[in-house]
């Protein structure tokens, strides 16, 4: 049994789908680093990729470009953002409820924008056509290493493009002014404030750019992933992007690994329930699990954590 | 022509604030150019609200304010920053996970080509901020990992870097040790030598005596005057500090003190920035007396009230009710010993602001069976209690549904004290308990914890307020560095300027004397 | 301001701000339509009226279907007001919805018992199993400080998958063709309040009684305050003694508890054989019913009126003209917006008026001591 489960993981096929079902929960893992990092909590990440998957698929449909369709979907996300913001900063909704408002609007609301903008019901099923989906990449020498080169190439655009945004983030965050503006705004309001930050403009900003990334989430799902968009498709990426961000200290390269077991879990998952006597169901379990698991072993260490860096404090004191 | 060596002058400043409160009446206050100036008084004398008008944090209700001789108005901190007034603030505005170097160009980031930091520029500006101004600080450690002392010449520079001729410091040395001060005063005369203004916010005579020019007094929001350093005592300075304006008068029959109920021994206490709060404090506290502890805010009430309901754990030492120990024992525990505590934060600990008067009055009893039939409420029973409390307790208002919130200042400490008083305790700590609120409430209060001594409970009092601590309490304990400095078991016979003197660290009394404050 | 005046402003802002949220529906609406006119006939009115040759008269099937469907989001509901109230944002209710109806079928199908103390015995083993299960993001929330929002996010996909996993390899009646569950037995059914097609069982009573035993519970008794106390201001409630950690766990389980009675109730009131095979929804819907009430379980059953009256509104306008049901979701997600930004809105006119109060108090009263000094 354990052989057969070493065998199965070891391969580079499955490799590559780690990395391919990585993607989608790394984009939106990211989006929560930077709304964290700016000290605005985004639980409606859900709930934009589902809105941006949809629009992703309807602006590609309509202009027959699927780099309108990304383009479209991260701008969607963008605008999604701002309406948390303008809500949770402006009229005080608490972020949270506005979060939960985003996703009920990913849920069925969804399915009505479908409906309202193409007079289908339920999924995308028809409009989508090869030519529109996202196109996969072969990189030229990559591709020939032995092993490595079919794990890593072969993906769609979209699967590079996250996993170089996690460096791209990185240098924002710590390279930039903006960057530093955000820390500041996060960690300490009041000292941004008394340098002449404008705290309000600097959470706006973060939360666009967290609705940019979900925004690229949904549209990898629809526009690669599934190749079409259903209802219900985004199935709690969105949350588990958040445990992600929990375990990855809310560093984009933590975040980038905490991402990568996620996406090992699903992977084993979708692996797993080929094999014979194996519920599908009992296998579609393993990455909520591994979430609560993972939440609890960094809450644990979080603890502990603190409670070294009290000591430390301390004995730098003396 | 004379007021051109001047680079403040604030003349008549009021400010009264909303609920009525006159924080600053008539005040004047002038720096000469280049000069060190301690702007002294007790805490609520009205120091900080007039640094806070100078630095444009608030605005005077009347007055005026003129920088450089010119006049100005100054309505933010940009505003004042512009005008070259910097502020350093007891509490550090700076952010922990970045450098010293990112914390000092914050704002103002130098970058290439526009949205990249040049974090060698930012490292470049602070060692030449650093030299200029001799205040060494490390440009690339994270503020977190700094020691206080460091922090603070951080926000130094950063005001400096702004352009600030005129520094205002808060209560400097309250977070420093010795050492750490020698050195801020070495910088503090290098700065005053290259030409720039310092206005120094304390109450401590001996660095004041050390370091200052001049010094203002300020006393109950009025200024008592100028005066040259030099040329005065520690104990006149002492006696314009603190001293009463007017006399109380609290009508109590003489206390005849029992058994002692509370008994703190030898506690002691290091805090997280290695400053000794608690220095080997030993009292007890007996049936039937107010014992007040008398001392300037900062000398360790904070943390002493903090260990007596578990707020807070002591490093060592003891302190016990009746026998039964109540360090690190849970609120509800302490409760069940009769120990009650009206909290100098009532709004954070003393009351829930958007429940009613009635929930709030029951939050120490409403699983009592007299207030409860079998899984229910009695309502008819809380009903009861919570009208005669407003009843007895006076407090102003419509009906006992009203949001707590919604009362004034003065009422909502009623509400505080209706519940903790009513419990029938026999140990009070009352925490600052009539600071804040308007005169009515306020000798409500005092007259209910005459009543409930002279009862038999044992009174706990710990109040900045110097008329309140001398008249209310029947004997009473002067803390400085967090030690008993003096111990006085008759307070009707005390003198002011004496009071001053202990409660300024200027005297102390031998051992003996304090010792008898243990009653054992 | 008086409070009357108070009460009366904060219905206003609380109307405006469901008007605001119709209104965004509505736009949609029109913008999706080509009969916008018919649709809004059928969203406003057509839940309780049918006109019929130009006669408005009043729907009572359609109407009791609305009470019918008022069921498990009146549970969800009081669930979320429990929690919310101790300032739990737990989230788990939709799962344990499914839960609660999936073991109560399971007790409706395997046990065999008398007919009225049947549907009773599979609701309380419900009702039980979801309060135990809200033990694990109550207890990571208190001991280790665990998100309680993700952890009942994540839980609710768990339970989805568990009940479907036993659904499907243990409990399946394969003669049947859609996935589902043998037949309850005819003694567990919950019977009907009102014969005919609208399903409005007794379940209905059933709810609204809960509806006064949770408001007793929140406002009548010693831990329903204690949930309301903590959820204003924790370290008051700590320091006047209470155990604020075991209150928090209670909340989550009484939530728990809730909403499995909901599952069941709906269950076996509505259904002979369980059939969910994804998470209802009721739980998103408790929170909207939530907000609405203020987290005061008496306006539960108006605010689920409400919701249901608009959901069914929803479905009569994608049945007979051409926009999708779906909308609720979207009117649901504006009234959150907007009832739960006018709430904020309010607090800052309050702070005005809290300090005008509080000023005329105060003169009021120095007026008062100055008078008695000057009679002295």
């Amino acid at each position: 049994m354990f052989d057969q489960f070493l065998s199965t993981i070891l391969k580079a096929d499955f490799l590559f789908s780690i990395i391919r079902i990585t993607a989608p929960i790394l984009f939106a893992a990211l989006g929560a680093v930077v709304a964290e990092k700016a000290g605005v909590v985004n639980i409606g990440l859900e709930g934009i990729m589902s809105i941006s998957a949809l629009f992703g698929v309807l602006f590609s449909y309509w202009t027959q470009s699927w780099l309108v369709g990304v383009l479209g979907a991260l701008v969607i996300g963008v605008i999604l953002g701002l309406l948390m913001g303008f809500f949770a900063l402006k009229l005080k909704t608490d972020i949270i409820l506005a979060g939960i408002a985003i996703n009920m609007i990913g849920g069925g609301g969804t399915i009505f924008l479908l409906y309202m903008f193409t007079g289908m019901r339920g999924n995308t099923g028809a409009l989508v056509s090869q030519n529109i989906l996202i196109p996969t990449v072969n990189i030229p020498l990559i591709k020939s290493i032995p092993i490595l080169g079919e794990v890593l190439s072969g993906h769609s655009v979209l699967t590079y493009v996250a996993f170089i945004l996690v460096f791209v983030m990185a240098a924002l965050l710590y390279k930039t002014s903006l960057g530093l503006n955000i820390r500041a705004v996060g960690e300490n309001e009041h000292a941004a404030e008394s340098v002449g930050i404008s705290v309000l403009r600097i959470k706006y900003i973060a939360i666009a750019i967290s609705g940019a990334m979900a925004g690229l989430g949904g549209a990898f799902m629809s526009m690669y992933y599934s190749q079409g968009w259903n209802s219900g498709m985004i199935a709690g990426r969105g949350f588990i992007a958040l445990a992600a961000q929990a375990m990855g200290r809310g560093e984009p390269v933590g975040t980038m690994l905490s991402s990568l077991l996620f996406g090992f879990a699903q992977a084993l998952r979708t692996k797993v329930s080929g094999l014979q006597g194996v519920s599908s169901y009992l296998v579609s379990l393993i990455p909520y699990v591994f979430t609560i698991v993972g939440l609890v072993i960094y809450a644990i260490s979080t603890t502990k954590k603190v409670r070294r860096y009290r000591e430390t404090q301390v004995k730098a004191a003396e | 022509m004379e007021n051109d060596n001047f680079v403040v002058q604030m003349k008549g400043i009021t400010k009264v604030y909303p609920n009525g409160i006159a924080a600053n009446r008539s005040v004047d206050f002038s720096v000469k150019k280049g000069e060190i100036h301690a702007l002294m008084g007790e805490n609520g004398a009205g120091k900080s609200t007039l640094m806070k008008i100078l630095f444009g944090l608030e605005q005077p209700t009347e007055g005026e304010i003129i920088i450089n001789g010119e006049q100005v108005v100054l309505s933010s901190p940009t505003v004042a920053i512009s005008k070259g007034i910097g502020m350093v603030h007891q509490h550090f505005m700076l952010v922990p996970s970045l450098t010293v170097a990112e914390n000092i160009v914050l704002g103002m980031v130098p970058t290439r080509n526009g949205v990249l930091v040049d974090y060698k520029k930012a490292i470049e500006i602070t060692q030449e901020v650093s030299q200029k101004y001799n205040l060494q600080v490390n440009p690339s450690a994270k503020v977190m990992d700094i020691p206080v002392g460091m922090k603070q010449k951080v926000e130094i520079l950063k005001a400096l870097v702004r352009g600030a001729k005129i520094l205002i410091l808060d209560e400097p040395t309250a977070v420093l040790t010795t050492q750490e001060t020698t050195e801020l005063f070495k910088e503090l005369i290098s700065l005053k030598e290259q030409g720039y203004t310092i206005v120094f916010i304390s109450h401590k005579l001996k660095e004041i005596k050390q370091i200052t020019d001049r010094l203002t007094i300020m006393r109950g929001g009025r200024s008592m005057g100028v005066y040259e350093t030099a040329a005065t005592s520690e104990q006149e300075i002492s006696r314009l500090m603190v001293g009463r304006d007017v006399l109380l008068n609290v009508e109590k029959e003489r206390s005849q003190p029992t058994d002692t109920v509370l008994k703190v021994r030898n506690l002691e206490y290091t805090n997280k920035w290695n400053k000794k709060m608690l220095d080997n404090l030993s009292f007890s506290v007996r049936r039937g007396e107010i014992l007040g502890i008398a001392g300037v805010e900062g000398n360790g009430q904070r943390e002493l009230v903090e260990m007596l309901f578990n707020l807070n754990t002591p490093d060592g030492g003891t302190a016990t009710v009746n026998g039964q120990n109540i360090i690190n024992l849970s609120q509800d525990k302490i409760r069940d010993n009769k120990v009650s505590l009206i909290p100098e934060d009532r709004m954070t600990y003393g009351i829930a602001d958007i429940a009613s008067i009635e929930e709030n009055v029951i939050s120490d009893r409403f699983t009592q069976k007299r207030l409860n039939s079998g899984p229910l409420f009695n309502m008819r029973m809380i009903h009861k209690e919570s009208d005669q409390l407003i009843s007895d307790y006076a407090i102003l208002c419509k009906t006992r549904k009203q949001q707590v919130k919604m009362l004034s200042g003065g009422n909502i400490q009623k509400v505080v004290v209706a519940r903790e008083l009513s419990s029938d305790p026999i140990l009070i700590i009352a925490d600052q308990p009539t600071r804040g609120i308007d005169v009515g409430a306020t000798e409500f209060i005092r007259k209910k914890l005459v009543e409930l001594s002279r009862a038999g409970a044992a009174v706990l009092l710990i109040s900045a307020d110097l008329n309140e601590v001398m008249e209310l309490s029947d004997s009473l304990i002067v803390i400085y560095g967090g030690k008993v400095v003096a111990y006085f078991d008759d307070t009707s016979t005390l003198d002011d300027i004496v009071m001053g003197e202990y409660m300024l660290g200027l005297k102390h009394q031998s051992p003996e004397e304090i010792e008898k404050v243990c009653h054992d | 301001m008086t409070d009357r005046r108070m009460l009366v402003f904060n219905v206003l802002r609380g109307a405006a701000a469901i008007f605001l949220a119709l209104t965004v529906g509505f736009i949609f609406i029109i913008l999706s339509s080509d009969e916008p006119l018919t649709a809004l006939r059928y969203l406003l009115i057509g839940p309780i009226f049918s006109i019929r040759n130009g006669i408005l008269s009043f729907n009572t099937i359609s109407f009791y279907t609305i009470l019918a469907a008022m069921i498990p989001t009146i549970f969800t509901g009081l669930a979320v007001c429990v929690m919310f109230s101790a300032n739990q944002f737990n989230l788990a209710g939709e799962g344990l919805v499914m839960l609660g109806g999936f073991i109560g079928a399971l007790c409706a199908i395997y046990l065999k018992m008398a007919a009225g103390l049947h549907p009773v015995v599979c609701v309380v083993i419900a009702a039980i199993a979801c309060g135990l299960v809200m033990l694990i993001p109550a207890l990571l929330k208190v001991k280790l400080g665990a998100s309680e929002m993700v952890t009942s996010l994540m839980l609710n996909y768990i339970i989805m998958f568990i009940v479907l996993h036993f659904l499907n390899y243990n409990f399946a009646d394969r003669s049947k063709g859609a996935t589902q569950t043998f037949p309850f037995e005819a003694t567990a059914q919950i019977p009907a309040l009102v014969p005919g097609s609208s399903k409005l069982s007794w379940g209905f009573i059933i709810a609204l009684i809960f509806v006064v035993i949770v408001a007793l519970f929140m406002y009548r008794t010693k831990w329903g305050y204690a949930i309301r106390m903590i959820g204003i201001n924790q370290p008051f409630s700590k320091y006047s003694g209470m155990k604020v950690g075991a209150t928090i766990v209670l909340s989550q389980i009484i939530g728990g508890v809730l909403s499995g009675m909901g599952g069941s109730i709906e269950v076996l009131g509505r259904y002979n054989t369980y059939l969910w095979r994804e998470l209802p929804g009721y739980g998103w819907t408790g929170i909207t019913i939530a907000i609405l009430a203020k987290n005061n379980p008496i306006f539960v059953p108006f605010a689920a009126f409400f919701i249901a009256y608009l959901d069914k509104g929803c479905q009569l306008m994608s049945t007979y003209s051409d926009v999708p049901s779906e909308m609720i979701d979207i009117i649901q997600a504006a009234i959150f917006l907007f009832f739960a930004a006018e709430q904020f809105l309010a607090k800052y006119r309050q702070k005005v008026v809290v300090k005008n109060t509080r000023l005329e108090m105060a003169k009021a009263e120095t007026r008062a001591v100055s008078t008695e000094r000057r009679n002295a």
